[in-house]
């Protein structure tokens, strides 16, 4: 027992924390904490990736006239900042998650093979997002898709 | 009559600073430490080969920024120009982009020889550690060099590799996007990379080198095996 008291003592430097001991620690140690936050949250709040312009509310997005996807083409965009490629077939409108699903690279509309294919590593993919072959795990989310006058929409949420 | 000869100039300037400087004795100590003889063997160049190479990069790297443009319109034009119309561009760059890789292979062939010879143990465990960091200072100059170029390669080779920091839970999402300052990799993404590539990383090698550099000196290399 007398020996934890002594080390006890050793460990104050021999003198116990008096009140005046105890306010200099914490207005020390507040005042290099308070510092320290302040330099610290606008750096940090600095590197914070940006709000981009567009539209990042979630809803639908009118992401081109529908004259400029004529029929045999597909265009990424990029949809509440997520990028998405709405393509123009003989059937019909189709708006699919561009984010490969092996390694997230953005995939693109291949016209003559009409698939959709990956840059990366040679994924391979449907109009309805389905694997056709390569390393792709998983299929392609699929989102709504709407043309409504000349406008080509797309529903911010994956259907 | 002179009886002797001048001594030579450089000599003699090296008497006027000391003079001055009073610094002959401390430097000469510094200098003229001998290696011991169990160490003069050619795998214990590797290190200095690495610091060598690093030298190489600062000089090329500095050369490349007098021409290089980090935006997504002008990366890879200006690229092409280094490469096509400025005189010997194309051995600057290439200098660039095989020394980095070099130093990156002489960085682990490093740390093997330490680990075989047994040079990490006590009481330099913490050379060993600041060597550690010095290792993941060099690969983060390579991954943020990659996507200089701005081509293809670079785009799909910095979207993959920076995929791996968004598999972690939780966070995963978040650290991916303060890494490419998006969710995608964008010109955002390539400012960051240009930053850190030229002024965050060489801040921090700089002040690892020197760490490893005082303590090697202060420590002496490891005893025969």
């Amino acid at each position: 027992m007398g020996e934890s008291v002594n080390r006890a003592q050793d460990e104050g430097a021999g003198q116990p924390l008096d009140r005046r001991g105890f306010f200099k620690y914490v207005l020390v140690g507040f005042s290099a904490a308070a510092t320290a936050a302040g330099v610290a949250t606008p750096v940090v709040a600095y590197l914070w990736p940006p709000k981009q312009a567009a539209g990042a509310g979630g809803g639908r997005v009118a992401v081109a006239a529908a004259a400029d996807l004529p029929v045999g083409k597909g265009v990424v965009f990029s949809v509440n900042n997520k990028p998405v490629l709405v393509i123009h077939t003989e059937d019909g409108y189709h708006a699919l998650s561009a984010t490969c699903t092996h390694l997230g690279c953005i995939v693109f509309w291949a016209e003559q093979k009409k698939v959709i294919a990956c840059p990366c590593h040679a994924a391979f993919f449907t109009t309805n997002g389905d694997v056709i072959s390569g390393p792709a795990p998983a299929p392609l989310p699929v989102y709504q898709v709407k043309v409504e006058g000349d406008q080509i929409y797309v529903e911010g949420g994956q259907a | 009559m002179q009886t002797q000869p001048r001594a030579k100039w450089w000599t003699r300037l090296g008497d006027w600073l000391d003079e001055r400087f009073d610094v002959r004795i401390p430097l000469e100590a510094f200098l003229n430490k001998p290696v011991p003889k169990h160490a003069i063997k050619w795998y214990f160049c590797l290190g200095g080969i690495t610091f060598a190479l690093f030298v190489i990069q600062g000089v090329t790297g500095i050369l490349l920024s007098l021409y290089y443009r980090p935006t997504p319109e002008g990366a890879y034009d200006s690229i092409l120009f280094i490469m096509n119309n400025v005189r010997f561009g194309w051995l600057i760059r290439s200098v660039h982009a095989w020394s980095a890789k070099l130093m990156i292979a002489m960085c682990i062939a490093h740390m093997l020889r330490v680990f075989i010879t047994g040079s990490y143990k006590k009481p330099r465990e913490l050379n060993w550690v600041a060597g550690t960091f010095l290792l993941l200072l060099t690969l983060g100059f390579g991954f943020t060099g990659y996507l200089l170029p701005w081509d293809q390669k670079a785009l799909w080779g910095s979207t993959v590799g920076s995929e791996i920091l968004g598999a972690i839970p939780v966070v995963g999402d978040a650290l991916l996007g303060l890494l490419r300052g998006g969710p995608d990799v964008t010109g955002l993404t390539l400012t960051r990379f240009y930053g850190a590539h030229m002024l965050i990383l060489p801040a921090l090698i700089f002040i690892f080198l020197g760490a490893h550099f005082v303590i090697i000196r202060r420590q002496g290399i490891s005893g025969p095996l």
